[in-house]
């Protein structure tokens, strides 16, 4: 009798259309989508996912970091908050130990890339200056500026703590402090323009990481103890260290994870590697596409990929699209 | 096919248009329609239902023909085009707004400088001097050292010292501006268009192309962001003051064989005076409203401790720091409310 019901079921639902053949009552969820690039391009595909594939009904709430955590600590919601950068977010830890959340995995498997970069122009024209060692002996080379991160960034205390164990101001450099991330990415794009020297804190996958292309400085090897100590301004034991890669992840509530177990098996294998997303960063900057057309390009060209995330269902669901 | 082509079929613009649709990225829309195994979206249907009708837009008009660009196009063609004149501009503008840097780093200087035992007495003694109130005096005493106490006094003083800057220049520039359009009506109809734009456009729109302009690093583009916005309110009163002043007074004037100068400084600007003020005043608060979204651009002040204390939601710090920017505004308001009032009174004895 039950086969017989599900193919009836799909019958129908074919016919009404995609979001009808739901294969559970999976109702509304609600997922964030921060207001970077490629958040929401992974917004966008778990979006679809979810919708197509498993029948819910997604509502998309604009946010960042700390006040997505805050509204879930706080009410609950949104169900789902993705591309969230765990590094400059205190209260993640406190509310993972504390079981208000789940996380379920590393949306960006190889995690986001911190750290001192300079135009790609500059490096090949000044080899010396991917070092640090080689900036401070050469800070004209360099532009003599170095672009610190805005106040109330996490990476500013970092930069702060490198500057102090190695005199970097003292060097010829002067620290100018941003005021927010928008004025950072325009002058990257306006030295660019003008070919002129850049050096300072960026973050990858970033659209303009994508866009242009820059080389990363060597902080030398990452040492655990240096880098949280140059993470607290009131540590004086500041060292040498290079950032490590930066946790992405993607957390849900516990009762979501109760409620969904479908949809929280697929959003817990939903990851891209850095190299998949610089390259749909990069494709939506060359043909001037939103974030939902750069979604439409994964999945209908990534077929493969995607397909080990969704169950036997949902494939079922999505076998149109699947190549 | 697309809506439209019937359209370019009658008009005879087949050949100019050179076939449908520029080869754009697949929509959501094409997706959910292969998801779904429903052909519609691949235009086979061209009865598309009336109340359907897609508007002649630049999207729809391209699906016909690929001869009219799509909006990303056009989008990107003013992006093209502020960058191939953005040389020429440079060349302009920087020179120009250069004395604004000179003038904000020296003034932060000096304000920074001065140590707070010398600079609250200046202070009290300056709004002693312009509003001769007991109350407003003490209330700028107490105000300053409340933020000297706990340890905001630093940051309200890189504030006041940018809104001295750029009050100053605002009303350097905007008292002639106003009084130039009171006199030409052809003037004011083109400046009130400008001044309409300059107080509803989002800041960023034009801020982030002067980074292209102009140096992230150079205080001007925060200089240049206060000005835009603070000067609209003293060039409009301004115009308006000197435009109420009583035609019979004027006549009078002219009856005393008065120039041109001398009606302008001996009768309007005196008359008009309360008005200029009150323009003045709202420069100051325009000014003030501005710290947050200057701070954005890497501004100094209170607005940094603002923009903090969300960021790393410190509440405290927020609360705090926007409490100040609003001690701040109520001092500046009353001391220059009582200034103003003192002006009244001496233009009507």
């Amino acid at each position: 009798m039950k086969p017989l019901l599900t193919t009836a079921a799909l019958v129908a639902g074919t016919a009404l259309g995609g979001a009808a053949f739901a294969q559970q009552d999976c109702g509304e969820v609600t997922i964030t989508e921060m207001n970077w690039a490629s958040a929401a391009v992974v917004t966008s595909v778990a979006d679809f996912l979810m919708t197509q594939g498993y029948g819910c009904d997604v509502r998309v709430v604009p946010s960042s970091n700390v006040p997505a955590l805050v509204s879930v600590a706080e009410t609950g919601e949104p169900d789902i908050v993705t591309e969230l950068w765990t590094n400059g977010t205190p209260i993640y830890e406190e509310m993972n130990a504390e079981g208000s959340i789940t996380t379920l995995t590393d949306v960006l498997s190889d995690g986001g890339v911190d750290g001192w970069w300079i135009p790609k122009y500059l490096a090949d024209a000044h080899p010396e200056l991917t070092t640090i060692e080689g900036l401070m002996a050469n800070p004209e080379l360099a532009g003599g500026r170095f672009h610190q991160c805005p106040e109330g960034w996490g990476c500013k205390n970092i930069n702060n703590g490198i500057f102090r164990a190695t005199g970097f101001a003292d060097a010829g450099f002067e620290i100018f402090q941003h005021g927010s991330g928008e004025t950072m990415a325009t002058s990257i794009a306006s030295a660019y323009e003008n070919e002129e020297p850049w050096l300072g804190y960026y973050w990858a996958p970033t659209s303009i990481l994508g866009q242009y292309e820059m080389v990363q400085v060597d902080l030398g090897p990452y040492n655990a103890e240096a880098h949280a100590c140059n993470a607290d301004p009131d540590c004086d034991d500041v060292g040498m260290s290079s950032f490590p890669p930066a946790p992405v992840k993607t957390v849900v509530t516990p009762e979501f994870v109760e409620t969904h177990p479908e949809v929280t098996d697929m959003l817990s294998k939903l990851a891209f590697t850095n190299e998949q997303m610089n390259g749909l960063l990069a494709w939506q900057e060359e043909n001037n596409a939103s974030a939902d057309e750069t979604a439409v390009y994964f999945l209908s060209n990534n077929s493969d990929v995607w397909s080990q995330w969704v169950d036997d269902a949902a494939r079922e669901n999505l076998s149109a699209l699947i190549q | 096919m697309a809506t439209y082509d019937g359209l370019f079929e009658t008009l005879g613009l087949e050949t100019w248009c050179g076939g449908g649709a520029t080869d754009g990225p697949m929509t959501m829309a094409e997706l959910l329609a292969r998801a779904n195994n429903t052909p519609a979206a691949e235009g086979a249907d061209p009865s598309v239902p009336l109340l359907q009708t897609p508007f002649p837009s630049l999207d729809a008009l391209n699906r016909s023909c690929a001869a009219i660009p799509r909006s990303r196009d056009m989008t990107e063609a003013v992006e093209n085009g502020f960058l191939s004149v953005k040389d020429g501009l440079k060349t302009i503008l920087d020179p120009i707004t250069q004395p604004l840097s000179w003038m904000l780093d020296l003034s932060l200087e000096i304000f920074q400088d001065i140590p707070w035992f010398i600079m609250i007495p200046i202070l009290v003694a300056a709004t002693w001097f312009a509003a001769r109130r007991i109350g407003v005096t003490l209330f700028v005493l107490v105000s300053f050292l409340f933020m000297a106490f706990i340890d905001y006094y630093d940051d309200a003083i890189r504030t006041l010292s940018i809104i001295f800057v750029c009050t100053i220049v605002s009303v350097v520039l905007g008292i002639p501006i106003g009084i130039a359009m009171s006199r030409s009506n052809a003037l004011q109809r083109t400046v009130i268009p400008i001044l309409d734009i300059l107080q509803t456009l989002p800041t960023f729109v034009y801020l982030i192309p002067l980074i292209y302009l102009f140096s992230v690093t150079e205080s001007k583009i925060y200089g240049i962001a206060i000005i835009l916005y603070a000067i609209v309110p003293v060039i409009r009163l301004t115009d308006l003051g000197i435009r109420l002043v009583d035609r019979d007074v004027i006549e009078a004037a002219d009856a005393f064989g008065m120039s041109q100068r001398q009606k302008l400084w001996g009768v309007q600007i005196p008359l008009a005076l309360p008005n200029i003020m009150a323009g003045v005043n709202q420069t100051i608060m325009m000014s003030l409203a501005m710290v947050v979204i200057a701070s954005l651009i890497s501004a100094p002040g209170l607005g940094v401790k603002v923009l903090a204390g969300i960021r790393n939601l410190e509440l405290g710090v927020g609360f705090v720091a926007g409490f100040c920017i609003v001690l701040l505004a109520v001092l500046l308001d009353r001391s220059t409310k009582a200034a103003l009032s003192r002006i009244d009174a001496s233009v009507r004895s």
